[in-house]
């Protein structure tokens, strides 16, 4: 019977172990690492691991897990799998609101460059889905092309910006480079509702995503309610990364190639894809992460680029020994 | 089952179907042809929800196809398009098993019902062998077959069929039709079905539905429809009809190109 059954079960359930396993023991490591030293007895009285770390190590979780499950999101969408979660602009209308927010000096009001940046993403993505959509239908070329269109308009502002405020070139940079090192109990408390309710959102929608990878006229010819699916995934995913991006700045690399890796483990099928996402992209970001904060101690590397330094060849190897497969 | 109620459409400004009015009746096999571009697809596609009329209405069982929710329509009618998208990864099985969605509740695994409708339709279009195979690992014809798997798992009373032998070797077309006429026979569905070759569709289907240039040019049992004087008005080539078979020839000699 088991040829009959093309879509593994057993395989599955011993991937799910080794990544919960995996994920527990990643999050267990980092918070005992750092260039303080501290030892597990005393984990729970740290106030650096309590005030620091702990907050750290579940925003990297959270964040990651969201942009994987965002990515995984926007290429079964756009059938496209060159699409990342920040294709439609968010992250240089982020961005911008972040420099606006750096050189008009907001920096010590309460969430006030991440404010800014969820503001001014938000709007960024609400301007290009305007134009974009023809009467109540989305045209997702169009959609695709306005977003990279924006994004190269709106990043042309930031570089302006940065040229003519030189002397805070330097926290613009590290904010569009992103990173998790201010990460503090507040932006967990904002990230957690709106990541896991997108992420359940996403997840439901599993089999309409694969459909919709199917192309958008056959979905709607076995059923499924096109416009009303893709806008609500949009309008979640777009929430998602807009906290994402408020919280920790734009982290690149992750929702491009974690759900490309989870494809190549479980396969094609959505119902399956969006959760492995959700828990690979947690811990690939919390293993860049610390790795970027513990290679080098005390100084801490960009964790931008330490996703791409890691996964890039991870990903290159997953390809090559695909080859045949993909 | 099917009713074009005046119906208008087009494409930007040029229109495709015009004023169209034509009565489809339940349990029916019927051959959908015209020239090219003379709007078979577009009628197809409004049948199935996929464009909205500019004027005028298609009912389905008597209820406008606006009025049904996407997975209501899906259940009622099922269509195979010309041109399949095929640039996924599913394998045949779980493509075909795509069909079973207008059936399933979310976040529900496929029945043992859903696995049996499955199989028996890979095996009613013969493409089991294909299962495991991918949408780039398949022939046209292989792929085409696969599509129509996916339209017989709906399980609809109507089913709408966009030139689904046009990949097929000789055996495949015959074979294909032969099932969707013993479907149609002995589960009393609907089926439309655009087709180009004359022959095949007087041999198969029942009833013919004529385009010619966006409007109906005949409706109705298809032996009286095919006539030399329809062939010859809707083709443009010449017609003879003998013994149920018809025979072609060019109406014009092949056009003159300016000598140099």
């Amino acid at each position: 019977m088991n040829s009959r059954r093309p879509l593994n079960r057993r395989r599955r359930l011993l991937l799910w172990g080794v990544c919960l396993v995996l994920l527990a023991a990643a999050m267990a490591g980092s918070l005992v690492l750092g260039a303080a030293r501290v030892g597990w007895a005393d984990l729970w009285e740290s106030p650096i691991v309590w005030h620091l770390r702990l907050p750290r190590v579940l925003l990297a979780v959270l964040c990651g897990s969201a942009l994987s499950v965002c990515g995984a999101a926007y290429q079964s969408v756009f059938r496209n799998p060159l699409t990342d979660p920040y294709v439609l602009g968010i992250s240089s209308g982020a961005s911008l609101g972040a420099a606006l927010a750096i050189v008009v000096g907001l920096e010590s009001c309460l969430m006030g460059v991440g404010g800014c940046a969820l503001a001014t993403g938000l709007l960024t993505v609400a301007a290009i889905y305007r134009i974009a959509s023809i009467g109540n239908r989305m045209h997702t070329t169009t959609l695709l092309l306005t977003g990279v269109c924006i994004t190269f308009l709106v990043s042309a502002i930031v570089s302006l910006l940065m040229a003519l405020n030189q002397d805070k070139m330097e926290s613009i940079i590290f904010w569009t480079m992103g990173s998790l090192s201010a990460a503090s109990w507040a932006d967990v408390a904002a990230v957690t509702p709106v990541a896991a309710a997108g992420i359940l959102l996403t997840a439901y929608h599993g089999r309409d995503l694969n459909l919709l990878l199917a192309g958008s006229e056959t979905a709607r010819s076995l059923g499924v309610e096109v416009e009303r699916v893709k806008r609500r995934l949009l309008a979640a995913t777009t929430l998602m990364v807009a906290f994402c991006v408020s919280a920790c700045g734009v982290i690149g690399f992750v929702g491009l190639v974690v759900p490309h890796c989870v494809r190549l483990a479980v396969g094609w099928d959505n119902r399956a894809v969006i959760p492995f996402s959700a828990v690979a992209g947690g811990l690939f970001l919390l293993v860049c992460d610390t790795l970027a904060r513990t290679l080098l101690m005390p100084a801490e590397l960009p964790v931008g680029s330490l996703t791409a330094l890691v996964g890039a060849p991870l990903f290159i190897w997953l390809l090559y020994k695909n080859k045949k497969r993909y | 089952m099917i009713t074009f109620d005046d119906l208008s459409y087009g494409y930007s400004s040029t229109p495709v179907l015009e004023n169209v009015t034509a009565h489809i009746e339940a349990g029916g096999f019927y051959a959908v042809m015209g020239g090219n571009g003379c709007g078979k697809t577009t009628l197809l596609r409004l049948a199935a929800g996929l464009l909205e009329p500019r004027q005028g209405r298609v009912l389905v069982a008597g209820r406008p196809v606006g009025g049904y929710t996407a997975r209501e329509l899906a259940q009622r009618v099922s269509l195979v398009r010309q041109h399949p998208q095929t640039d996924f990864e599913f394998s045949a099985f779980e493509t075909v098993l795509m069909g079973r969605n207008p059936y399933q509740r979310r976040l529900q695994n496929e029945s043992e019902e859903d696995w049996r409708i499955v199989e028996q339709c890979l095996h009613q279009t013969n493409t089991w062998h294909l299962r495991f195979a991918k949408p780039g690992q398949m022939s046209g014809g292989e792929l085409q077959r696969v599509m129509l798997a996916r339209a017989l798992a709906q399980q609809t009373p109507i089913m709408l069929l966009d030139e689904p032998i046009s990949n097929l070797d000789i055996a495949h077309q015959f074979e294909i039709l032969q099932l969707l006429r013993d479907i149609n026979r002995q589960q009393g569905k609907t089926i439309l079905l655009v087709i180009h070759d004359l022959n095949m569709a007087l041999q198969y289907c029942d009833n013919l539905l004529l385009l010619h240039s966006g409007a109906v040019r005949y409706q109705g049992p298809i032996a009286q429809g095919l006539t030399p004087d329809n062939i010859a008005a809707v083709f443009g080539v010449r017609a003879q009809v003998q013994n149920g078979h018809i025979r072609l020839s060019p109406d014009t000699a092949p056009p003159c190109y300016p000598q140099h």
